[in-house]
């Protein structure tokens, strides 16, 4: 199965990186996510496990701001808890509390959230007055960034600890990585640290050489998501 | 480098953050030019504590820190809200008109 | 000095099994692994390292410890490494520093016997007559007078930066550091341990504590052993805490990486630097401290010497005997500066030892061996008050002169914290007298130097810092009470001598007579006589002469020590490469989603901030006629530009229109949705700070532009005025969400009408300043009918993924109408054909709405805006400046550049800020600041331009061409 990723409206920021690297693309909202690249999935799993990078732009997000929006979404049926904190939904999407006027929806591994799906259908200026979208997915990039290392890694862009034990799973850092303002949520894959990296979509590129060079030392990885999605697999993540 | 606690985002580093200026009230709009003036265009440079506008970049959040300039300390930071409780409404000096 | 290598166990640091070839100043040698670059040559019996600063004097080991300049030696492209901190590698090409000719017979070694006629600001006072003088003199002695040689070319190394997390930092991982990471991390502190050598143990692994000997090496086996096996410490060696700064964080350079460590609290146990005796020829090769004696022994396995002058005021001096002794060194002489009979069982033993120990005496001078490589002799006098001794000597044969008279402590972080340290007159030491919250001090740093004493402080500094990091504690460590201050340091181990060459500062080549004759000059504070002698400015940074200049500065002005004060310290602690600092600095881009497709068409890219934009397609060497052709074809058929770097606001709410009309300076509540707005934003100050457009689709929805570079600031202003308005309104920027065209030319319609089914393109349907969304080749978008650069235009917004699909639909239907994209610099002249600003270029940090003759963009009917109340003060004042376009009155004449000055009666009245020939009017344009009086149409005013040349510029209304605007609104 060849996908060509410029075949598709929607192209996501970095095909042509992605390409070089020997992916193979399928087709996830419109757009080609890479599912492996040339190593192949066993292989990229292990990488993971040690260091490991993945591209999950073509994965489902979404979000909304402003003075009623974490009420409005309640009214939808959203678990939302503290700032900087991300809580679980029965359907698998993730819901992460940003600010008192904001939070951030990522959907699950498969490209799908029938949260997002719902609380879009029932959105509208008039029916949510104070609550109004964030165009996530094209506002932003969506890493994931896996392994061992990661805190490690981390630590030689970003000025928060993000080490295990100083940032539980599901917390929420909105700092400052690589001098580009970022979103890191850490979440677990199955037994392996992992955390996402949500930022600025025009400096995805760059954000990804960073990533590859600090990466380097820890026999980083770039991987595809059929690897992010086999380490989930070993657990119960969504 | 200094430490800010974000009354969001805990301790950070000050690099993640701008500073916005002393706070200072918005004078009447029917004011004299030498009160509009002060407002606009003079900082007060206080040898103390001083209240300032502090905006966390990422969060494109304005917080207000209590900061002594001697000491080199911050005092006290909190949402811009604890300040800025009402709505404020301009509505035009009646007498703007005559001058 | 005769130096050798000692058989194992000597040479604790050494892998003997592992030799290492590399190479000095042309020669090749061969050392052990572990062995610095110093221990090595050593052994191989080099006996000079380097030559001084300004005599060109042979240098060679004085501390061991990386902590002096006599050691600096240049590696390849590398200058200034500290031959006595850096281990040999194989294959390492070394080569000595500040030599002419070679290191044995420099040639510049001339300028020692000179030397008095090179007194003390020599430089300030000889070569600034006749003026202009020194730029003769200066090639001359910067060549003379230098470090090591910077290589231009030398390729970049990979640096990098980590940030580093702990509770508790303890810097110095000697007994007070051991102890004190330990007492922290035993109550669940996360501590990091920084030590600048390669292993733990600081004086425990080479001074001698106890007459056996090994009493240092077992205490240290064992504390080491348990901070080793202790997971709450990370220990980092070969590691070097350059400075502290606010809340604790501190710069660690390891290796090519710089670690920001921030903690919670911080131990400083940095210990205390070996003092110099000063006597003639006190720099000489064989001239040693203590500490560096046994260092080269206990780490090294180096015998330092064969016959070996003690000079000691305390009992590391008979200790470094004893070892000395142990190293099959002759021990000729102790001399004991201390008058009465000091206790001790390391001065028994060495009297044992039958070694003749003189009191009460000193070593005046090193006798040297012929071009000063080394010494021959010591001569040893009786004291006979301070810094005075008897006319008569003794003269001892020796090649090694080890000298022990005290200690000054490392008190460089706790200078830079705000911690203070005064003089003590008993002890003659200075002692840290106070600190600042949450950072501590244990062991000789503090002037304790009891080992028991160490350990408790360090204990009792470990307890503390885990206290401060909020960590519960037990009791507190008992410090003991006797911290063996007493009988360490001598008050005066200053001896001048009539012929000079008796060191304080061996950086810089400074004398005691430097010292005073710059006191003589009046510069009798210490840090003017610091900057007038140059004394502690080397690359040692007064870790030597700090201590001896101060006393010598207190006596001559007749003041206290303490009166005198210290020089203030500051980071960097140590030496750092620019490599470090410069590091793996992040330097952010930003590329549009249509990037590769510029690239793909021959742009060349421009940097605009974080972003990259084409400036035009096509090669460089076709500039001009690139820029020509995207522009006629923007004016004769249609162009596309990518604008995706505008800057983009959805302005949410019922209070939308509201608070837009507060935020900029033209009326929106009356916005029909489906129109587009002009916004031009002031700030408090009436100063045009940015511009854009704003598009109602919603009662209760606009969608803003900004200017490229004022996106983020124009977001961070409606932010700061909302959070003390509290209007119901949100603004989320959306910049990186859009990507965006600009289609613009006679022909832009019909392209576009071949890929939108979906919105009425007709001018009836769809005029100039209205907005509408649908679909384009199956995107969805908003489009704005506006008129930057002056043609039938639409500004097409789109999700940024769809970007470059929408870019490939337009280039596919524009291609039957000639569609050609283009760049920054079209545009820029498309625009100025108009008379449109560009906020910034035609705009500065002053330039208000009525200068740039903007008052069309105010809204009067309005109570409130920003800027509102100042504009109304500038229009009672009048203006004194005001924007204008003008033409050349004499095509011929040059064209200006942008910012050259207009000039009036010899006065400066204003500047260009945009010029450029316009290939549609066949004349030069441009925008110029004038006076007021000089700003109605037909007005001439003088332009000097390069060369200072005047011409002469008439005022023009814009807009240049299509006056009446009818092209835009076709």
């Amino acid at each position: 199965m060849h996908l060509d990723p410029s075949t598709l409206p929607r192209r996501g920021f970095l095909y042509r990186e992605l390409a070089a690297l020997g992916a193979s693309f399928v087709e996830v909202n419109g757009q080609a996510a890479p599912i492996h690249l040339a190593a192949g999935q066993e292989a990229e799993a292990s990488a993971a496990r040690v260091m490991g990078l993945a591209d999950a732009s073509a994965l489902r997000r979404g979000g909304y701001k402003g003075w009623t929006a974490l009420d409005w979404l309640r009214g939808q049926g959203v678990a939302i808890g503290d700032n900087n904190t991300t809580v679980v939904q029965d359907e698998g999407s993730r819901v992460a509390r940003l600010a008192d006027s904001e939070a951030l929806i990522l959907g699950d591994l498969a490209g799908r959230s029938a949260l997002l799906d719902r609380v879009e259908a029932a959105w509208s200026f008039e029916g949510a007055v104070g609550a109004y979208p964030v165009p996530r997915p094209d506002t932003n990039f969506w890493f994931r960034i896996t392994g061992a290392h990661a805190a490690n890694m981390l630590a030689k862009m970003c000025g928060v600890d993000l080490r295990p034990r100083k940032f539980p799973d599901g917390a929420v850092a909105q700092t400052s990585v690589a001098r580009m303002s970022a979103i890191v949520i850490r979440h677990d894959l199955g037994a392996t640290l992992a955390y996402d990296m949500i930022a600025d979509s025009a400096a995805a590129a760059y954000m990804w050489r960073c990533l590859l060079d600090a990466m380097d030392e820890f026999e980083g990885k770039p991987v595809g998501l059929g690897a992010v999605r086999a380490l989930a697999a070993e657990g119960s993540s969504p | 480098m200094k430490i800010l606690n974000c009354p969001l985002n805990g301790p950070r580093n000050i690099s993640e953050f701008v500073w916005g200026g002393e706070v200072r009230t918005h004078p009447a709009l029917d004011c004299s030019d030498a009160e509009w003036a002060d407002y606009a265009a003079l900082e007060n440079n206080t040898a103390g504590v001083v209240r300032e506008w502090w905006y966390h970049v990422p969060t494109a959040y304005w917080i207000i820190a209590e900061r002594d300039t001697v000491k080199d300390v911050i005092v006290r930071t909190y949402p811009a809200r604890e300040l800025f409780k009402d709505r404020v409404v301009f509505e035009a000096p009646a007498k703007q008109e005559g001058r | 000095m005769t130096t050798s290598r000692l058989p194992a166990p000597a040479g604790a640091l050494l892998d003997r099994a592992k030799p290492i070839t590399f190479g000095f100043d042309g020669r090749s040698y061969t050392g052990f692994e572990g062995d610095t670059i110093a221990s090595a040559l050593a052994a191989n019996g080099v006996g000079v390292l380097s030559r001084s600063f300004k005599y060109h004097r042979p240098r060679a080991v004085l501390s061991a410890a990386g902590h002096d300049a006599n050691a600096l030696v240049q590696i390849g492209a590398e200058p200034s490494v500290p031959a006595d901190r850096r281990r040999i590698e194989p294959g390492l090409s070394v080569t000595p520093q500040n030599v002419f000719g070679s290191l044995a017979h420099d040639r510049a070694a001339v300028i020692d016997s000179l030397g008095r006629f090179l007194p003390v600001g020599f430089y300030y006072k000889t070569f600034f007559r006749p003026k202009g003088s020194w730029k003769h003199w200066e090639k001359l002695i910067r060549a003379l007078a230098g470090l090591g040689k910077v290589d231009l070319a030398a390729p970049h190394g990979y640096h990098d930066k980590q940030y580093l997390f702990a509770d508790v930092a303890v810097v110095g991982g000697g007994a007070a550091g051991m102890a004190a990471a330990l007492e922290a991390a035993e109550v669940g502190a996360e501590v990091v341990l920084i030590e600048e050598n390669p292993r733990l143990g600081g004086a425990l692994g080479y001074a001698r504590f106890d007459p056996e000997g090994g009493h240092g090496a077992s205490l240290m086996a064992e504390l080491a052993a348990k901070v080793e096996a202790h997971t709450g410490i990370t220990v980092m060696l070969d590691a070097t805490c350059n400075g502290w700064f606010a809340d604790h964080y501190l710069p660690v350079i390891r290796g090519t990486r710089l670690h920001k460590l921030r903690a919670r609290s911080v131990v400083v146990a940095t210990g205390s630097y070996e003092q110099p005796l000063v006597f003639r020829n006190n720099d000489l090769p064989g001239v040693m401290y203590s500490s560096a004696a046994q260092r080269l022994i206990r780490h090294y396995g180096v015998r330092p010497g064969t016959r070996a002058v003690v000079a000691t005021a305390n009992g590391d001096g008979y200790g470094a005997a004893l070892d000395l002794l142990e190293a099959g060194v002759e021990v000729a002489c102790v001399a004991d500066l201390r008058p009465e009979r000091s206790d001790g069982a390391l001065a028994d033993a060495v009297a044992d030892r039958g070694v003749p120990i003189v009191r009460g005496a000193t070593v005046t001078e090193a006798v040297p061996q012929r071009g000063l490589v080394g010494i021959e002799a010591a001569r040893v006098a009786r004291i006979t008050g301070q810094g005075l001794t008897t006319a008569l000597d003794d003269r001892f044969a020796c090649d090694l002169i080890v000298t022990a008279i005290g200690y000054n402590p490392t008190t460089n972080l706790i200078h830079h914290a705000g911690g203070r340290v005064s003089y003590n007159e008993e002890t003659a030491m200075f002692e840290v007298t106070w600190l600042p919250e949450t950072l501590h001090a244990a062991g000789s740093v503090t002037g304790t130097f009891a080992l028991d004493a160490v350990i408790g402080e360090g204990r009792r500094a470990g307890w503390s810092a885990a206290r401060d990091a909020g960590f519960k504690v037990g009791a507190a460590p008992a410090v003991p009470n006797d911290r063996g201050q007493r009988g360490v340091n001598h008050p005066w181990p200053i001896f001048p001598h009539p012929k000079g060459r008796d060191f304080i500062d061996f950086d810089e080549d400074i004398q005691v007579h430097d010292i005073l004759d710059a006191i003589q000059e009046g510069y009798d504070d210490i840090e003017l006589m610091k900057r007038f002698s140059t004394c502690g400015m080397g690359p040692s940074q007064g870790r030597h002469s700090s201590l001896n200049s101060v006393r010598l500065t207190a006596r001559a002005t007749g003041r206290t020590v303490d009166e005198t004060g210290t020089t203030t310290s500051r980071p960097p602690y140590a030496q750092e490469s620019f490599g470090v600092l410069a590091g793996r600095s992040f330097e952010p881009e930003r590329l549009t989603p249509m990037h590769h497709r510029h690239v793909e068409a021959g742009a060349r890219m421009m940097v605009a901030g974080q972003w990259y934009r084409p400036e035009y397609y096509g090669p460089a060497a076709t500039r001009a006629e690139n820029i020509r052709r995207e522009v006629m074809a923007v004016r004769e058929a249609v162009g596309l530009i990518d604008v995706s770097t505008l800057g983009g606001l959805e302005v949410c709410g019922p209070d939308a229109a509201e608070f837009l009309n507060r935020i900029y300076t033209f009326a929106y509540a009356k916005q029909p949705v489906g129109r587009a707005r002009y916004a031009l934003m002031t700030d408090q100050a009436g100063v045009v700070v940015d511009d854009g457009v704003a598009c109602r689709f919603h009662d209760h929805h606009f969608y803003v532009t900004a200017t490229t570079s004022g996106a983020a600031a124009v977001y961070q202003r409606m932010l700061f005025w909302n959070a003390q308005w509290r209007l119901q309104v949100n603004v989320t920027n959306v910049t990186a969400s859009w990507a965006a065209v600009n289609l613009a030319g006679p022909k832009a319609r019909m392209v576009l009408a071949k890929i939108c089914a979906d919105v009425e393109l007709s001018a009836e349907a769809f005029p100039y300043m209205e907005v509408r969304q649908g679909n384009l080749a199956g995107i969805p978008a908003r489009i704005i009918r506006i008129g930057f650069v002056g043609e039938l235009g639409y500004e097409i917004h789109v999700p940024s993924s769809q970007g470059e699909a929408l870019w490939d639909a337009l280039m596919a239907a524009g291609q039957e109408h000639g569609i050609v994209p283009f760049g920054i610099e079209a545009q820029r002249l498309l625009r100025l054909e108009k008379g449109h600003i560009i906020i910034g270029q035609d705009t500065d940090g002053v330039t208000h709405v009525f200068e740039a003759d903007m008052a069309w963009a105010i809204s009067r009917n309005k109570p409130y805006f920003v800027g509102k109340r100042t504009l109304a003060i500038h229009e009672k004042n009048g203006l004194t400046r005001k924007l204008v376009g003008f033409t050349l009155k004499n095509p011929a004449d040059p064209a200006p550049k942008e910012s050259h000055l207009v000039i009036r009666d010899g006065q400066i009245v204003g500047r260009t800020t945009s010029v450029n020939g316009s290939f549609v009017l066949g004349k030069v344009i441009g925008l110029a600041y004038v006076a007021p009086d000089q700003a109605e149409p037909g007005t001439t005013f003088q332009i000097r331009i390069e060369g200072g040349r005047m011409i002469e510029a008439v005022v023009e209304k814009p807009p240049f061409y299509d006056p009446g605007n009818k092209r835009q609104e076709l």
